[in-house]
């Protein structure tokens, strides 16, 4: 286990090596340069050389990667080209508002899909084929829906014609209400396809189990079918179950840059976008880096997860 | 006696006793008598009729304003409904659709040849190649798939071709991954053996055994992937980082309507469908492609 992980950490670290590099200097293949395109047509000859003294910009490239490295390293971002904001103080902000939705919705969803894909199954083995047609092809019709056509179609029956949720408004830490109002339909939207994802996973690990020997031995000894079905079945379709979020999270940071967008949360793809929107090339790095190593280590993390979860992998 | 010679059967007389069928006839009947690919056929034929035949139909130009009626509901005249210029949506959504299916398509087919190529040099020549190739195939998938395409997007700048080139760099890796995996199956087959004793050369195996014995998956692979562009590029445009307006994409039309949802529902809802149809088409395509090309599987 201890190698395993270990060899695995190694690649996190090669990894993360490489997504800096690739970052940084696709950021330096930008037409012009960063100070140019944040001048715009503001400044020309001398102004603009100043400025790109100013960025840095006339330093040897190596010396620029190492300058931004070590801020990496001691998380000093650095401040936004636009606004001359510490860029760590926008993460702070935004990011923990980002990590609510995404964990909040992975529980839901979970929560929802994991007993609906496990009837699906249960229906499926005993051939009641109605209902188990009806789960699957409904999972996978709000599957291919476009997250933000969904949450547009939210808003409108949800906000504008219900008036269930306000579709703006500000949401402050102090105020725990303001923040459930705000971000329920966003997290309502994006669990909708990780529900659908995960239930259809489930529905065929649990299927695949539903006919091994240990569950007709459960059986056999009377247990009833519902223990049968969450005890011994479940329990043994967990693993790819496990995967399955794990790999399904890179879908849901996805999901919350649009959900985010359409409604206008200020978390890190709202900054992300607008960073993109006002050419802020400092800011648009370092978010692109901070997506990528959260995505990295949750794999990680699921890959680890896995093995500690199944007992006949041998190391 | 001449007249009782024998003569050998016309080929007509043994098929009707032996029913011999060629192998494109068997693969033509397989995809016309699966119903998921009879599905995607129902919605693409129709879509694609309507595009090619949309400067025939008494519409309005997909740019052509028109202030005397401005966001108007759907009605007979617009089917769609109209925005705040007077444009007419549904005539717009064709134009999107048009837009969508060329991204669809260039993305699935980049992805599938620089995926084949990248794949099979990784999986056939294993060594540094492969691990050289494949560290930079991890790097790119460290990254969820939308914000790669996000941040491509944020160093070519906006528009069709920088939109099909992020949407196809991201989905690239998990082409190579994909193929290196079916070549290293490949690779020790019996028949790859017998090849190599008649001396083929390395081209040879690649070109006449490799890639041909991994094209099906690769193809139903190529599907997904066209499906799963056309949603991110909606997705890109919806977000502003797309095809800018005023060229009409299914995503900005989206993103257009967004701020008139209450006076004017129908200039966002009813791209939407429209898109998710086409990617419920794309998502049968692939699901029939799979069950027709594979040929170990029985209806």
């Amino acid at each position: 286990m201890l190698a395993y992980s270990l060899k695995k950490l190694l690649q996190l670290v090669v990894t993360t090596i490489g997504v800096v590099m690739l970052v940084f200097f696709a950021m330096r293949l930008i037409p012009g340069d960063a100070a140019a395109a944040m001048a715009g047509d503001t400044l020309s000859g001398a102004a603009l050389e100043r400025l790109r003294d100013q960025m840095g910009l006339n330093d040897p490239l190596l010396v620029q990667f190492w300058n931004f490295v070590r801020g990496l390293l001691v998380l000093d971002f650095g401040r936004t080209l636009t606004t001359n904001l510490p860029v760590s103080d926008l993460i702070r902000s935004a990011a923990p508002i980002t990590l609510l939705i995404a964990i909040a919705t992975i529980i839901l969803a979970i929560a929802i899909a994991i007993p609906l894909g496990t009837v699906a199954a249960f229906m499926a083995h005993k051939g009641h084929k109605t209902l188990d047609n009806l789960i699957t092809g409904l999972a996978m019709i709000i599957d291919l829906m476009p997250s933000f056509w969904t949450a547009l179609v939210f808003l409108l029956i949800f906000s504008l014609t219900l008036g269930w949720f306000p579709a703006s408004g500000p949401i402050s830490w102090d105020d725990p209400y303001s923040i459930v109002m705000r971000l329920a339909l966003p997290i309502l939207v994006l669990s909708l396809s990780q529900v659908a994802i995960l239930a259809r996973m489930t529905r065929t690990a649990v299927l695949e189990v539903l006919s091994e020997d240990y569950v007709r031995t459960a059986r056999a000894m009377g247990w009833s079918e519902l223990r049968v079905l969450f005890r011994h079945a479940l329990k043994n379709a967990a693993l790819p179950i496990v995967t399955v979020v794990g790999l399904s999270f890179g879908n849901l940071l996805n999901g919350t840059i649009i959900v985010e967008a359409i409604f206008t949360i200020p978390g890190v793809g709202t900054v992300l976008i607008n960073g993109i929107n006002s050419r802020d090339y400092q800011l648009v790095q370092v978010l692109m880096i901070f997506y990528a190593l959260l995505f990295v280590f949750i794999n990680f993390a699921t890959d680890i997860l896995y093995r500690a979860l199944d007992p006949r992998v041998k190391f | 006696m001449s007249n009782t010679a024998i003569t050998p059967p016309e080929r007509a007389d043994i098929t009707r006793f032996f029913p011999v069928k060629t192998v494109m006839a068997l693969r033509r009947n397989r995809f016309l008598s699966n119903s998921k690919m009879i599905g995607a056929l129902l919605i693409l034929a129709p879509l694609g009729l309507l595009i090619l035949c949309a400067p025939l139909l008494p519409l309005q130009a997909p740019l052509q304003t028109n202030l005397m009626a401005m966001m108007q509901p759907p009605s007979l005249e617009h089917p769609f409904g109209t925005d705040r210029m007077g444009r007419d949506i549904f005539s717009r959504t064709l134009e999107g659709v048009k837009i969508s299916l060329q991204v669809g398509l260039s993305v699935a087919a980049l992805a599938l040849v620089v995926g084949m190529l990248l794949g099979t040099l990784a999986g056939f020549f294993g060594g540094l190649i492969d691990r050289a190739i494949m560290v930079i195939v991890d790097i790119f998938m460290a990254f969820p798939s939308l914000l790669l395409a996000i941040g491509l997007i944020a160093v070519m700048g906006t528009g069709l071709v920088p939109v099909v080139m992020a949407i196809a760099i991201a989905d690239i890796p998990r082409f190579i991954r994909l193929q290196r995996s079916l070549v290293l199956g490949l690779r020790t087959r019996a028949y790859i053996d017998a090849a190599r004793t008649v001396h083929a050369s390395q081209f040879w195996l690649m070109s006449r055994h490799i890639v041909p014995n991994s094209l099906a998956p690769m193809l139903v692979a190529a599907s997904i992937s066209a499906a799963n562009a056309i949603l991110v590029e909606a997705s890109l445009s919806f977000l502003g980082l797309g095809i800018m307006p005023p060229a009409p994409s299914l995503g900005n039309l989206i993103r257009e309507g967004q701020l008139y949802m209450e006076q004017a529902w129908w200039i966002s809802t009813l791209p939407g469908v429209v898109i998710l149809l086409i990617a419920i088409s794309f998502h049968f395509l692939s699901d029939g492609m799979r069950q027709a090309l594979d040929p170990r599987s029985r209806k």
